[in-house]
């Protein structure tokens, strides 16, 4: 493995996202070997090789070692065994690709609202038929631990392929665990979520795998995605206020209260947090200082790149 | 595979020797068990323990975890009310820890009775002969730890607790963190009478003075006026009579500082059997008679056992089992000091329950042992390492 090996979601709602996530840090993806291949290069990162795999590949690619950095769903990187963070580092929350993986029951059961009616039920159940009730669903390993840590032991997975909302309907399970977004396909399945039955807040991940070889090219070309990535992420959730300098005492205090509550210094004004903004402005005013104009920075490149860091510590 | 190394033919046959001598026979079962039917008996989470096997279109097998299941399903099988088997072969078992032996060698013993046998003489005799092979390895820091499972609910029925959280406690015992969440909800208010109390009290006001089919045919109604298409294994008058006894259960008085305290005392009792018999006895509440039937049991079995185990080599703590075995009754282990309690040397206990699950006809007893040979040799795991 020599150079860099990026793999991102080939098909869908998910494959769309990224690409927009990587064109709006000014990396564009170039496939080559025609307009279906599966492979891409990545312009702005040169030596990198982008892989386009389906999301649930890429988390087992990551796992394996066979890529150095990977896109896709946290649920599905969980998937990969107890000990993914032994295997496998999350460097980048990116903001979409949201899911929740939820136990859900029928509708109809009334007398089962929270994880410790189901340990109830199931219990019964067990007891009434001689059967443990059947749970569908493609998350094994997650359902295993979560059911395991609230004391849930009468129950048997049924691996389901697809459609697992349905398994309830068709009679092939009694309850599911499921990825939902909005919830609407379990509601129209006849099912409900438990009020603490939400195992995972999930989204999409930039992860990498440190099982992968780690050459110099691939972490000289890792760190120079990452700090793109990066300071095209603190652009957007910061401003630069400027206003007409005074460069008197009140002033310098300002700024240094402004620093002080996470902001930094610029030439002729201070970089805030997007959220502080009118909070910052306002206060200047109040001190008599303005105009103050308000820009927002394409890129902000810090010195350190804190997902290199963390990938250097994990590696070496 | 982490396979385990092989103990030298003569200490084997001296580990063997008690089990081969106490006139059972030679038992066997399949490398490959089927998968569906363990995973019924022991739950999901003993998957992630299992070396699972498929051939292209074929069914799910897993290699052998043991050899109880088989057996017994053997013994079902033959039809006979009683049995009394031996076996010896590899199981497997898979590991997450590098220093764990993943193929391992199993000795074991396994009697089958009719109900009217003398069951606690059993227990005594095959926990006697796990000790006896055991000891056979040459090991000279072994202890015989008894327990029993059923203890527990004989206790609590001594306590004159609500039936409800009785019953919840019985259910819970064999959970450790339900168990502790439930010891701590102590003093709790209860609720009143007329509070609905959120989920479904009042429906379950509603519900609880009609019969079964009333109940089941109002919840229907509900259902419908609330345009809930019913799915899934559980009808309406199921989730109706729950709904009557979870309302009931939350209007139960949690358990008093006295009782949760009893409770944990007891579940904390570890110390030589006569000491511990009394203890129970005098943690118990009301004058019980199924405690003192199960306790008048273990001093039978406690002087059988004193014939063949050294009094100073026996401990009891009736908590010991595990939650995914089988085990329904009287529990046994040989721990090695060295080894300590994570790797025994010998477990077993009572498991008729087993049986009646699967498919066994009228009322049956089992009991049995296993012991790893590896563990039991002297010069075996954990020396030199």
């Amino acid at each position: 493995m020599s150079g860099l090996i990026i793999a991102i979601p080939s098909k869908g709602r998910l494959k769309e996202q990224v690409e927009g996530w990587l064109a709006d840090a000014g990396l564009k993806l170039e496939v080559t070997g025609g307009a279906r291949g599966y492979l891409a290069s990545l312009k702005g990162v040169p030596g990198a090789q982008v892989r386009l795999l389906s999301a649930a590949d890429i988390a087992e690619a990551l796992n394996a070692g066979e890529v150095h950095l990977g896109v896709t769903g946290e649920d599905l990187l969980r998937e990969q065994g107890e000990d993914l963070d032994s295997r496998v580092l999350l460097l980048r929350a990116l903001g979409f690709g949201r899911a929740d993986l939820v136990t859900a029951v029928p509708k109809s059961w009334l007398d089962v609202e929270s994880m410790a009616d189901l340990e109830e039920v199931a219990h019964d159940f067990l007891a009434r038929t001689g059967r443990r009730m059947r749970v569908a669903t493609k998350y094994l390993a997650q359902t295993r631990s979560f059911f395991a840590r609230h004391g849930i032991a009468d129950y048997r997975i049924a691996e389901s392929g697809g459609a697992t909302e349905g398994a309830p309907a068709a009679g092939s399970a009694e309850l599911v665990v499921d990825i939902t977004t909005t919830g609407a396909t379990l509601q129209a399945n006849g099912l409900k979520v438990l009020a603490d039955g939400v195992m995972l807040k999930s989204q999409a991940q930039l992860a990498a795998s440190l099982r992968a070889t780690w050459d110099a090219a691939a972490l000289a070309s890792a760190e120079r995605l990452l700090r793109i990535v990066e300071a095209r992420a603190a652009a957007l959730s910061s401003a630069t206020l400027t206003w007409p300098a005074r460069s008197d005492a009140a002033e310098a205090a300002l700024v240094d209260q402004l620093v002080a509550a996470g902001g930094s210094r610029r030439p002729h004004g201070v970089l805030v947090d997007s959220t502080q903004v009118a909070e910052a402005s306002l206060a200047l005013a109040a001190a008599g200082l303005g105009p103050v104009t308000v820009a927002r920075p394409d890129f902000v490149f810090d010195v350190n790149s804190a997902a290199m860091l963390a990938l250097r510590a994990q590696l070496f | 595979m982490r396979v385990e190394p092989a103990v030298p033919t003569e200490a084997l046959a001296a580990i063997r020797a008690p089990l081969e001598a106490a006139g059972a026979e030679r038992a066997d079962a399949p490398l490959l068990q089927p998968l569906n039917l363990l995973l019924d008996l022991a739950g999901e989470a003993m998957r992630a323990r299992l070396f699972v096997v498929q051939a292209e279109g074929g069914t799910e097998s897993c290699l052998r975890p043991d050899f109880t299941v088989a057996i017994a399903r053997q013994h079902l099988a033959g039809g006979d009310p009683e049995g009394r088997y031996w076996y010896q072969g590899a199981a497997f078992r898979a590991s997450a820890r590098d220093d764990r032996p993943e193929e391992f060698v199993q000795l074991g013993l396994e009697l089958f009775q009719p109900a009217d046998a003398s069951f606690q003489a059993a227990d005594a005799e095959i926990a006697g002969l796990a000790w006896q092979s055991a000891a056979a390895g040459g090991r000279d820091d072994l202890t015989l730890w008894l327990g029993d499972v059923a203890l527990f609910a004989a206790f609590i029925d001594t306590l004159d607790l609500p039936e409800a959280l009785a019953a919840r406690l019985r259910r819970v015992a064999g959970r450790p963190r339900l168990l502790w969440a439930e010891l701590a909800r102590v003093d709790e208010p209860a609720r009143a009478k007329g509070d609905p109390g959120g989920d479904g009290g009042a429906l379950a006001g509603l519900l609880a003075g009609l019969s079964e089919a009333q109940a089941g045919a109002l919840l229907e109604e509900v259902w419908a006026l609330a345009g809930v298409e019913p799915v899934g294994g559980r009808g309406p008058a199921e989730i109706a009579a729950r709904l009557v006894r979870k309302a009931e259960a939350a209007r139960a008085p949690a358990l008093t500082d006295g009782q949760s305290r009893a409770i944990r005392a007891f579940m904390g009792i570890d110390a030589a059997p006569q000491a511990a018999f009394d203890e129970v006895r005098a943690l118990a509440g009301k004058a019980a008679t199924g405690l003192g039937v199960a306790l008048d049991a273990w001093t039978a079995r406690l002087w059988d056992l004193s014939q063949v185990v050294p009094a100073e080599a026996m401990r009891f703590t009736p908590a010991l089992g595990h939650a995914f075995d089988y085990y329904d009754g009287a529990t046994f282990e040989v721990r090695s000091a060295a080894l300590g309690p994570d790797r025994p040397v010998a477990v077993g206990g009572r498991y008729d329950t087993l049986l009646a699950r699967l498919g066994g006809t009228g009322e049956r007893r089992a009991v049995g042992c296993m012991v790893r040979p590896w563990r039991a040799w002297r010069e075996g795991e954990g020396v030199g390492s």
